[in-house]
């Protein structure tokens, strides 16, 4: 010990101070270490943030006091009065949120604050996979992880440097991309199960923009939406909810209508005027129905459809095969009932069509998509008041002073997996992990945990140890992103450009270091240094937001922005993303979907859909374990959701515990009695089914995405996750694996239930 | 209609200065995503209890979505309704009260005293809206998510009972901070968790005795309803019904 830190160490002892005997009975001695930063006891202030648990970027309202904080300084464990997060509210004028949070992101301070949070760099010590680490000083980590770096072949192809990450159109993850390019790597490979690349790639064909739209619910009459669950998990949740509000009570008089299209009642679609449940997989089939009787109606000409409307077979043509009752044969609607909800699109201009989830899982996906794009397009809804807009988009790479043409290549998961992991494929020789796990989200035929257990060198950069990152050879934690300059760069949710963006709002409690930081550092360590423009993550944040005007007039744009949480307002065209002009793709035309599994073997459709750990990430705050799932009240487990009369068929109870089999695994788990589910379908909740991802998600529930065939999109690579069949049988009684908030299914109409609770 | 069950303090007295606080649901724009059920955990330190003690009832949600299923499938529909404590005029749960924990405040809160409760649980079993709930043990924080503990909320031990409190702590601070900057307060100074981060401006918290607030103004709509209204416990919360085309 240090005479520094001698003189910052008192001894408290009950009221009784004495220093002596306060080191003879440790036990009954408090340790106090003098706080690192002034604090007023009591006071609490509030400090902008930036939510980072899903893409929607929103901003954050941060509440942060005082608060006793156990550390270890030189050996001797004490007690330290640092300043900590209580509360995350939204940020006040944020414009994808306006000061509003949706459950994740009320929950995200357990992140920051959780027990299992790895503390300080490890070093592998016992076979890979095992979780055997220890503890090691930043300067060998960083030394160690500078001789991987180093020993990489910058010119090799394939390249011999890989990384995984969750999609980030930000800062952080543009500096990835330009760094990855720069070692000759690729990626980074985006995880991301639920993701929407197959949306994108439509709006891109249609429209010319490779991103999600934003919604401007608000202003419609009437929304129809295919599969989308915009309330619950899908986009920019919050921006939506807020618009859905504003739709359904914002204005006198006029109440827009809501009607939803899924064979699994969603959260959202619990909320629409009119559940219409069609096939899985012919979603596409009714866009066209429904464009059909819009054509035939003559209220719109096909070509005002544009450049959406020739992305699709037989448009120009008015669509002629696509006659309600053809529609109905394929969907399993009544050619009357598309016919009115067709004439419901034209009565309720403006109108909308929005399209997400399981639509887009099918193999058939990009078609629907770009199906109900031109219906869109047909209907006016684009960039109109009351349809879908296209978030202005910063181009980050020219903010960072970057050529936007100097990125690496990041191939979607499944086909880096299919050339540089499958056997006989030449692997990366180090691939670094940020903040994500393929290994629990792949399905089981990509053997993605063998391929990476043979793999040299795995580094990560998580913050916690899970399915894949406990297979590192070297973790080096980031700080959390409450303790980290953060930005976002929100692809929807705002009709103008936003950054959303924030400096540290406290200091890290563990001994971590900010990825960026950590890899700017190692790039001027080098062997062969790369040199940056800046030295720091704060540096290359400030020189970035330096090439915007500030938004409110006068004053600097680095001041406001850090004291706003963000920048918003129109992008000077020197750093706007224009849109792409690319030629006309040739026209797409419905295909029947493809399932995996014959119907024969295993006759039901599997649908797993996005819970409220989205798929799975989130599993390990106990706020949301714990938070009745609001389609079920169930909480800390998993479930299968089954159709009562096809449950009878199989002598299923509700409850009971039953096996669900696939070409590709066997998961077991409840069965929970739905009447909002097709009898041809059984859907469960991803998230659950860890085998190691902190105490509070490990052994808990079944993981469905360990069944899914490896069925993908043609076009993007996206898993097609809607798309396995399966079996399933009952294999016992209710043993008690499915707990429920609201004790039994009482709101299904008996009376003779257990009392509630 | 069903007299009250009892007459409370507040009708007796001169509350012309008082606020009354109450809260209105529309039920029209409840998406039922769960945000209020996390916000409410995150401000009131209400403790998780973890699977084992769920499965036996134990779980605390002073707020809570319901679920209400009509027909079958395929014409089926879901109903979400958020219940909190209705913080009722006439409370069932203040007179059952041996010690008084159970009582009511002149701004019209229906309040528990932690100290002053005993743990009988009469008031939990007279509470038509089932949200009032036990602690069968003293809560417990796996550190450091204690770091995470809201310091102007007590947290309660084992033996006693606990509920929403229209985040009471939120509408002593904004009144103090509006008596200490001599202003009144406007509607909206004071909110509560659930309230500020409901996503969808379902839900609205404010002040019943000023008949221009919002809340006020959504108490008197006629699509207004209280929860159980006809067994006289005048709630404070008003449900405005989802509508349909």
């Amino acid at each position: 010990m240090d005479r520094r830190s001698f003189i910052s160490l008192t001894l408290v002892s009950g009221t009784t101070a004495a220093l002596t005997g306060g080191c003879a009975v440790p036990q009954t001695s408090l340790i106090r270490f003098v706080p690192a930063e002034d604090i007023q006891p009591g006071q609490a202030s509030w400090r902008p943030g930036v939510c980072t648990l899903c893409p929607a970027g929103c901003g954050l309202t941060v509440r942060v006091m005082d608060a006793d904080a156990d550390v270890v300084r030189d050996g001797i464990t004490g007690v330290q009065r640092i300043l900590a997060a209580k509360k995350l509210e939204g940020g006040v004028d944020h414009p994808v949120n306006r000061g509003r949070l949706c459950a994740r992101g009320q929950a995200g301070v357990q992140a920051t604050y959780h027990p299992d949070r790895i503390t300080q760099p490890l070093k592998r010590s016992g076979d890979r996979g095992t979780g055997q680490y220890v503890a090691i000083s930043w300067d060998e980590a960083m030394a160690t992880f500078v001789r991987h770096l180093d020993a990489i072949d910058r010119r090799a192809h394939p390249p011999a440097l890989a990384w995984f990450g969750r999609p980030d159109r930000g800062h952080r993850g543009t500096f990835i991309a330009h760094l990855l390019s720069r070692l000759g790597g690729v990626g980074p490979i985006g995880v991301d199960l639920f993701g929407d690349a197959v949306l994108r790639r439509a709006n891109a064909m249609s429209f010319g923009r490779s991103q999600l739209p934003t919604v401007d619910l608000a202003a419609a009459r009437h929304v129809l939406s295919l599969g989308a669950d915009f309330l619950g998990a899908w986009n920019s949740p919050v921006a939506q909810s807020r618009g859905y509000g504003a739709m359904r009570t914002g204005r006198r008089g006029v109440r827009g209508a809501f009607v939803q299209v899924e064979a699994r009642m969603t959260q959202t679609g619990a909320n629409a005027d009119e559940w219409v449940p069609v096939h899985p997989g012919t979603e596409g089939a009714l866009a066209l129905g429904l464009a059909h009787v819009v054509l035939q109606t003559g209220a719109f000409a096909a070509d005002t459809a544009g450049r959406a409307g020739e992305c699709v077979a037989g448009w120009a043509d008015g669509l002629p095969d696509w006659t309600p009752e053809a529609v109905a044969a394929i969907t399993g609607l009544a050619p009357g009932r598309i016919d009115r909800l067709a004439r419901a699109l034209i009565d309720g201009v403006p109108s909308v069509v929005l399209i997400g989830g399981p639509p887009l899982a099918h193999s058939n996906g990009l078609h629907a998509a770009l199906a109900v794009n031109a219906l869109n397009a047909l209907l006016g809804a684009i960039e109109q008041p009351g349809g879908i807009y296209f978030t202005p988009q910063a181009d980050v790479s020219a903010m960072s002073g970057l050529d936007a043409g100097d990125v690496a290549v990041a191939p979607a998961m499944s086909q880096f997996v299919a050339e540089r992991l499958s056997a006989g494929s030449r692997p990366p020789a180090l691939l670094v992990v940020d903040d994500s796990n393929p290994v629990f989200t792949a399905p089981p035929a990509w053997r993605l945990r063998e391929a990476l257990l043979r793999l040299p060198t795995i580094v990560s950069v998580g913050s916690f140890l899970d399915e894949t990152s406990s297979l590192a050879d070297l973790i080096l934690p980031d700080h959390s992103y409450l303790e980290s300059w953060v930005d976002a760069v929100p692809e929807s949710g705002a009709r103008t450009a936003v950054i959303s963006l924030a400096p540290p709002v406290v200091r890290p409690l563990h001994d971590t270091r900010s990825t960026v930081d950590l890899l700017l550092e190692a790039s001027a360590n080098l062997a062969a240094p790369i040199s940056w423009p800046w030295a720091t993550h704060e540096a290359l944040l400030a020189a970035a937001l330096g090439t915007l005007p500030p938004s409110v007039t006068a004053g600097d744009t680095w001041t406001e922005v850090q004291e706003r949480g963000g920048w918003w307002g129109e992008l000077p065209a020197a750093v706007a993303q224009a849109a792409a002009a690319t030629a006309t793709p040739a026209p797409t035309a419905f295909t029947a979907p493809t399932f995996e599994g014959t119907p024969g073997e295993y006759p039901l459709h599997f649908l797993p859909y996005a819970s409220t750990f989205l798929d799975g990430g989130l599993a390990h705050l106990p706020w949301l374990q714990e938070m009745p799932d609001p389609l079920t009240s169930a909480m800390w487990s998993s479930w299968l959701e089954i159709n009562p009369a096809t449950a009878a068929a199989l002598g299923i109870a509700d409850g009971d515990v039953i096996r669900v089999t696939s070409a590709h695994g066997v998961i077991e788990a409840a069965a929970l009695l739905s009447p909002g589910i097709a009898p041809s379908i059984v859907a469960m909740p991803a998230g659950q089914g860890h085998t190691a991802f902190t105490r509070y998600a490990s052994h808990r529930g079944a993981n469905p995405l360990g069944i899914l065939a490896p069925v993908t999109d043609p076009a993007t690579g996206a898993l097609a996750w809607a798309a396995t069949r399966v079996r399933v049988e009952r294999i016992g009684d209710p043993d008690g694996r499915l707990i429920l908030f609201a004790g039994g299914t009482r709101e299904h109409g008996d009376d003779d239930r257990p009392p509630h609770r | 209609m069903t007299p009250p069950l009892v007459t409370t303090s507040v009708q007796e007295e001169d509350t012309t200065e008082m606020p009354k606080w109450g809260m209105a649901v529309d039920l029209d724009a409840c998406t039922g995503c769960g945000a209020c059920v996390t916000a409410c955990h995150a401000e009131n330190n209400i403790s998780t209890v973890g699977a084992e003690q769920a499965a036996r009832g134990r779980a605390k949600h002073w707020i809570r979505v319901e679920r209400y299923w009509e027909g079958s499938f395929p014409d089926v529909r879901l109903r979400f309704q958020p219940v909190m404590c209705q913080q009722c005029d006439s409370a069932p749960c203040e007179p059952v009260c041996p010690t008084y924990a159970s009582h009511h405040t002149e701004d019209g809160l229906n309040a528990q005293v932690y100290n002053r409760c005993i743990g009988t649980r009469y008031c939990a079993n007279a509470c038509p809206y089932n949200t009032r709930f036990f602690d069968f043990f003293n809560p417990a924080w796996d550190k450091p998510l204690h770091l995470q503990l809201n310091p102007d909320v007590s947290l309660r031990e084992v033996g006693v009972m606990e509920k929403c409190t229209f985040c009471v702590q939120r509408i002593r601070a904004g009144t103090i901070a509006a008596k200490a900057d001599a202003r009144e307060l406007k509607d909206g100074d004071i909110t509560t968790a659930c309230v500020q981060t409901c996503p969808a401006h379902a839900l609205v918290f404010g002040d019943l005795s000023d008949p221009d607030s919002r809340v006020s103004q959504m108490a008197r709509a006629a699509r207004g309803t209280a929860l159980l209204g006809d067994l006289g416990t005048q709630p404070n919360v008003t449900y405005l019904q989802r509508q349909t085309p």
